[in-house]
């Protein structure tokens, strides 16, 4: 008998006869013809099977080839939506982390330990002029080390919104120029390879912006969704999105004068920011609506670095006004140093100042309680190693929290400089397997895969050894 | 084994996984073969001279290489499973082209799983 596959290229080229002779050698590639599944119907094709010609049969299959370039495209945008993401954490945070030194020589850690010291000074001296004076300068310079911190914040946010909006308007124009593609396409030039290049370089780019998944369509036009749940283009119809600073209504603000936050609109007006989770816009909306809101506040949170601010002021107070400025009689009670504008606890840390009509003398060191003459200069001294609860902010002494808040800044954007690194490795490896496809021989494939299988099986036990002794190690090297 | 050899070994430990991290990024079975074999050497290396860590404790270098060493394992394990995602998703969706769906609405098995060859 003749070779079967020579046979059928004579004979039965159409893809139903290849299907019979395979249904009747029991080979079940006759589910691709499964009922109910006609959309994706595999058409195959017989190779020429002539070993003396160097064919070596097969099969090949046709929208099977369509299908994994769609896929393998597909994946290197998924693969770029979180790079691009990574990208702009990396930027946003490195600029966020200028604003917050641990070094301890400028900034806010710098006119804390000032202010201790001072404290301290005029603990060991409490009638010396020069040492009050002391104590009303630094913490003269304290409350603007906070201004500044939070002028800068602030800064960043408007930076921040700035750059949504940009990017909003980013996706606004490449989307419009998928809709412009999706015209030729539609017009009959949907099996025009540039248009083809054309139309995935343009979602390339889209997919640094936003998480966007394509379905390309029956007339040759893509549908992009946002997330895959809003329409940005559907054949010649655009969807625009839009940008706002607004503060939410439902449930009602707590600091309605904390920053607003900032929404992503759909067309439709309805508010999308919740779908925006990765790509550039999404980093950007994590980094102005929680990185920064974390230090300055939101509607419903005051910020920790108003916080901070805040308590700091108010336990200075308290110390100072439970004090004595003279024994008397009568005795003379303390005033408050710190002022801030208490209508709001969001906006603590850009409104706090030193109460300019408070003069070196009318700083209380006296403690009545235990007629100490330096009580609350010591007790003002023991803030920078506080044992007392109510010396603490959230359990920790002031330099601690801050630097609690400077190294989340730190550790964040270690952690995405390191995922750029990998992300980009991972959209390296995601355009490497789309450059490597060329034709597609089912079978071929599935030896491929199979051989994946177990290359992966046998690469991935060592990672797991590796990684065991690999710690091992560390642990062993620790002292 | 004195600190300054265990360092070396980590170190040259750590250029095998990060060889292997390379291999990774053209994610073919062939290369991931190779990959496994670097990974495999690595391994060895590390349980070789694991028994004589101790003369090493509480080195501030070994124990800065042992961290870049668990680094880029982290890294090759991410890139292992970038590319087993891949394939893993591309021979599902190739599955239901080929087989559809079974009755439970999961993608069906292709039953071509080796090389289809007539012989009359």
């Amino acid at each position: 008998m003749a070779n079967l596959l020579t046979l059928l290229a004579s004979t039965a080229s159409t893809l139903d006869a290849y299907g019979r002779v395979l249904e009747t050698t029991q080979n079940n590639v006759s589910n691709a013809s499964t009922p109910g599944y006609a959309k994706q119907r595999l058409p195959l094709a017989a190779l020429p099977f002539d070993p003396n010609a160097g064919t070596p049969g097969g099969v090949q299959a046709g929208a099977l080839e369509s299908s994994r370039d769609q896929y393998l495209e597909q994946a290197v945008r998924r693969q770029t939506v979180s790079l691009g993401a990574q990208q702009q954490l990396v930027d946003s945070l490195t600029s966020l982390q200028s604003l917050f030194d641990i070094s301890g020589q400028q900034g806010i850690p710098k006119a804390l330990n000032d202010l201790f010291s001072a404290f301290s000074a005029w603990g060991t001296s409490p009638n010396n002029q020069a040492t009050r004076q002391a104590v009303l300068d630094k913490a003269t310079v304290l409350a603007e080390s906070f201004q500044q911190a939070s002028a800068g914040v602030a800064d960043q946010e408007q930076a921040a919104t700035q750059l949504i909006s940009q990017t909003v308007d980013q996706v606004n124009h490449l989307v419009g120029q998928l809709q412009q593609l999706n015209n030729l396409a539609m017009a009959g030039n949907n099996k025009d390879p540039g248009l083809d290049a054309q139309v995935n370089s343009t979602l390339e780019n889209l997919s640094q912006l936003v998480d966007c998944t394509a379905t390309r369509q029956a007339d040759g036009s893509v549908t992009v969704m946002l997330n895959g749940n809003h329409v940005l283009l559907t054949e010649d119809h655009q969807y625009t999105i839009s940008s706002l600073e607004s503060m939410p209504v439902s449930p009602p603000p707590v600091y309605p004068n904390a920053p607003p936050g900032v929404q992503v609109l759909a067309s439709d007006g309805s508010d999308i920011t919740s779908a925006i989770t990765t790509g550039k816009l999404g980093a950007l909306l994590n980094v102005r609506n929680q990185v920064l809101a974390s230090y300055l506040g939101d509607a419903y949170e005051p910020g920790d670095l108003n916080r901070m601010a805040k308590q700091f002021a108010d336990r200075v107070n308290n110390l100072l006004t439970s004090g004595n400025i003279t024994s008397g009689p009568p005795p003379e009670m303390g005033v408050p140093l710190f002022t801030y504008d208490g209508s709001s606890d969001a906006t603590i840390a850009q409104t706090i100042a030193v109460d300019p009509s408070v003069t070196p003398d009318q700083l209380a060191a006296i403690d009545p309680a235990a007629n100490v003459s330096n009580g609350i200069a010591l007790a003002l001294s023991q803030l920078a190693s506080p044992i007392d609860a109510a010396d603490k902010i959230d359990g920790v002494s002031y330099s601690e929290f801050y630097g609690e808040m400077a190294t989340r800044v730190g550790t964040a954007l270690n952690d995405a400089k390191g995922q750029v690194q990998v992300e980009q490795s991972l959209v390296a490896q995601a355009q490497s397997h789309r450059q490597q496809v060329s034709g597609v021989s089912l079978d071929e494939e599935a030896t491929i895969l199979v051989e994946f299988q177990r290359a992966y099986q046998a690469a991935s036990k060592f990672i797991t050894v590796l990684d065991q002794l690999t710690e091992t190690t560390i642990n062993m090297l620790q002292v | 084994m004195s600190a300054v050899e265990v360092e070396r070994q980590l170190r040259e430990a750590c250029a095998e996984v990060d060889d292997a991290v390379r291999l990774l990024e053209t994610p073919t079975p062939g290369s991931l073969d190779c990959c496994a074999h670097l990974l495999e050497a690595a391994g060895q290396r590390i349980a070789g001279f694991q028994p004589q860590l101790q003369a090493a404790a509480g080195s501030h270098n070994a124990r800065q290489e042992a961290r870049r060493l668990r680094s880029s394992v982290s890294y090759a394990s991410r890139l292992l499973e970038g590319a087993a995602s891949l394939y893993f998703h591309w021979s599902r969706i190739r599955d239901t082209i080929c087989a559809g769906y079974t009755p439970r609405g999961e993608p069906a098995l292709a039953p071509i799983r080796n090389r289809i060859s007539f012989q009359g």
